[in-house]
């Protein structure tokens, strides 16, 4: 058993130092108070892991200072050390929280199995509270979910933050791979350093060497000055490489070099420089497929797929999608000012029956959607997107009728995909996710001037187009093409809803 | 019979490094005066309270150390249901204590083992 604290509280001096002797070899570390009030305060003070009690103290009795000590939130055992081998007094002892019982006389023996038992006993019920603690946890670094793959999801991440190993995050787009490389920088040692996020798909092929290892001075044309580069400037900290699979061949190989060194050689730098960074890697792709597919290299697929997290689909987390919903819900009233405070039953068992292709990040546009477009104290069903309606339709529940439709205007549907860009785009390297996208529609909304007149698109259309477009970059995320335009998410919303009405 | 339970005193002295031991006896015996000048004081004032409390820590001290014959008369006066004169048991104590202390000082000179 590990070195403990061990107060002893007795006011005998030759009874405190016998029970410090016996113990001695033990090797804990121990104190002695030796008035009630005394052994109170330092009790909350050093949060010793154990306690001797005498009964019969100058102030106040021992069981006393138990019942005070209890009533603080005091979680070390407590034994009670008496003359009094009377049964009234081992009751008492026991009602007031003690976990056992030493009649003086005691020999070296008693004294120390019994402390001994005691303290495995605490050590077990902290380990059981922990344990319990974490099976129900329903918030986690960001993330919210109390489902059963989503608490694995903690476990490892808990698990891996504290060593150096890489990581390496797979899941489907949305599921929050980039929350769990957060997550795992800041569970672990180096959370005080920086936390580096790199979206390899988003960055052009010619400028990612730089963007990773930085560059010198003159090193290419617009070099007109020396940048560090993610690796450096997450010296000491975590480096996220999302979209890892989207990173070209050749970079690869630099790539890998860094992983296997340490070092970093700025483009255009003759000298090389170590680093001390911890590297996650994320994809939506089969990393292995990849490599089979000669896409990705065997050996950079090795140096990185060191401890795989594999985040799960939202349709895979049970009722994680309601907690999740309630959240947003919160956030998205308070931020738009309206009073939703919860979803009518129906509507929960909608947002339930869903599949979510888009994972967490469509269920936050649908929350947006509702919260932007509606307004009361609770979601009806009635404001759900069709598309979550077709998928729960009320005649099928059959139970609860039809609510009343609320005087806002009918409900827009999540953003219907209206793909401009080239699939490829979508596919290969565009910083969007493929999987939840849906095929591509033919664009709509142009607006071609009179035969004979030179074709001018109109600034309407030239917006909607150029809005869709940018929607379909981010896999229809709303928020995120609004930040990417310069735009509040509800404007989206708004347009959306004009256009939709428009045809 | 001897003031000190050799049995015990023998434990105590098996169980401690001797510098243990013999700083524990010594300990001891000035708990003891100190514990019999308490409960005198106590039987002086006729504090029952203070009597019995000081009786209870003269009990669980002397049978750590093997004095079982102090032991027994400071459980008398543990007693709340004893009907004997506290100052009678007062001067038992202090005839014990005193027999225990010179056995124990002789112990602490030549411990054991």
């Amino acid at each position: 058993m590990a070195a403990a604290r061990i107060l002893i509280v007795e006011d005998t001096p030759s009874q405190a130092e016998l029970a410090r002797a016996l113990l001695a070899d033990l090797g804990h570390e121990i104190r002695i108070a030796d008035t009630g009030a005394g052994g109170v305060a330092m009790a909350l003070d050093w949060r010793p892991d154990g306690v001797l009690m005498d009964v019969e103290l100058p102030d106040f009795s021992g069981f006393e200072a138990m019942r005070r000590l209890r009533a603080s939130g005091f979680d070390g055992a407590m034994i009670v050390v008496t003359a009094h081998g009377s049964v009234s007094h081992a009751v008492e002892a026991m009602r007031e929280g003690a976990v056992d019982f030493i009649v003086k006389p005691f020999a070296k023996a008693r004294l120390t199995v019994t402390l001994q038992n005691a303290l495995e006993k605490r050590a077990l019920a902290q380990e059981l509270r922990v344990v319990k603690a974490q099976l129900s946890r329903d918030q986690f670094h960001g993330f919210i979910g109390a489902s059963a793959a989503m608490q694995a999801v903690y476990r490892t991440i808990e698990s891996v933050a504290a060593s150096r190993a890489n990581v390496f995050i797979t899941g489907e787009s949305g599921t929050g791979k980039e929350l769990a490389a957060e997550a795992v920088h800041r569970a672990s040692p180096r959370r005080a350093r920086p936390f580096i996020a790199l979206n390899c798909a988003a960055i052009p092929r010619d400028l990612l060497e730089s963007e990773i290892f930085g560059h010198v001075k003159g090193a290419f044309t617009g070099a007109t000055e020396s940048r560090a580069g993610a690796a450096r400037t997450a010296d000491g900290g975590t480096l996220f490489l999302d979209e890892i699979g989207e990173m070209p061949l050749e970079m690869q190989v630099k790539l890998l070099r860094f992983v296997q060194t340490g070092m970093v050689q700025p483009v255009g730098a003759s000298r090389t420089e170590k680093v001390d960074v911890r590297l996650v890697s994320a994809t939506n792709r089969d990393p292995w497929a990849e490599v089979e597919a000669g896409r990705f290299r065997e050996d950079l697929y090795y140096r990185l797929y060191v401890v795989p997290i594999e985040m799960p689909p939202l349709r895979a987390r049970g009722s994680d999608a309601l907690l999740i919903a309630r959240h947003f819900l919160a956030a998205f009233a308070a931020e738009e000012g309206k009073r939703f405070r919860a979803f009518a039953p129906e509507a929960e068992r909608a947002l339930a029956a869903y599949p979510w292709p888009g994972n967490v990040r469509q269920l936050q546009n649908v929350i947006r959607n509702i919260v932007v477009l509606h307004d009361g104290p609770r979601v009806e069903r009635a404001m759900l997107p069709p598309m979550l309606l077709r998928a729960s339709p009320a005649a099928a529940e059959g139970t609860l009728p039809e609510p009343d439709p609320m005087p806002e205007p009918a409900p827009l549907p999540v953003p219907e995909p209206v793909l401009v860009a080239p699939p490829s785009a979508v596919s290969l390297s565009a910083p969007a996710e493929s999987a939840p996208v849906p095929p591509p529609a033919p664009a709509t909304g142009f607006s071609w001037a009179p035969t004979g007149e030179p074709a001018v698109e109109t600034l309407a259309a030239l917006e909607k187009r150029h809005i869709q477009a940018t929607l379909a970059m981010t896999a229809q995320d709303v928020p995120r093409a609004a930040s990417l335009l310069g735009v509040n998410p509800s404007t989206i919303y708004r347009k959306l809803q004009a256009w939709k009405a428009e045809g | 019979m001897s003031a000190i339970d050799a049995e015990i005193a023998g434990q105590l002295a098996a169980d401690l490094p001797v510098e243990d031991f013999v700083r524990i006896l010594r300990t001891f015996e000035r708990d003891l005066l100190r514990l019999s000048h308490d409960l005198d004081q106590a039987v002086a004032i006729r504090s029952l309270e203070q009597y019995r409390r000081t009786a209870h820590s003269l009990a669980g001290a002397a049978a750590a150390v093997g004095a079982k014959r102090l032991e027994k008369v400071a459980r008398i006066a543990m007693d709340a249901t004893s009907a004997t004169d506290p100052r009678e048991v007062a001067a038992a104590i202090q005839l014990e204590a005193k027999a225990a202390l010179a056995e124990l000082a002789a112990l602490a000179d030549d411990p054991p083992g």
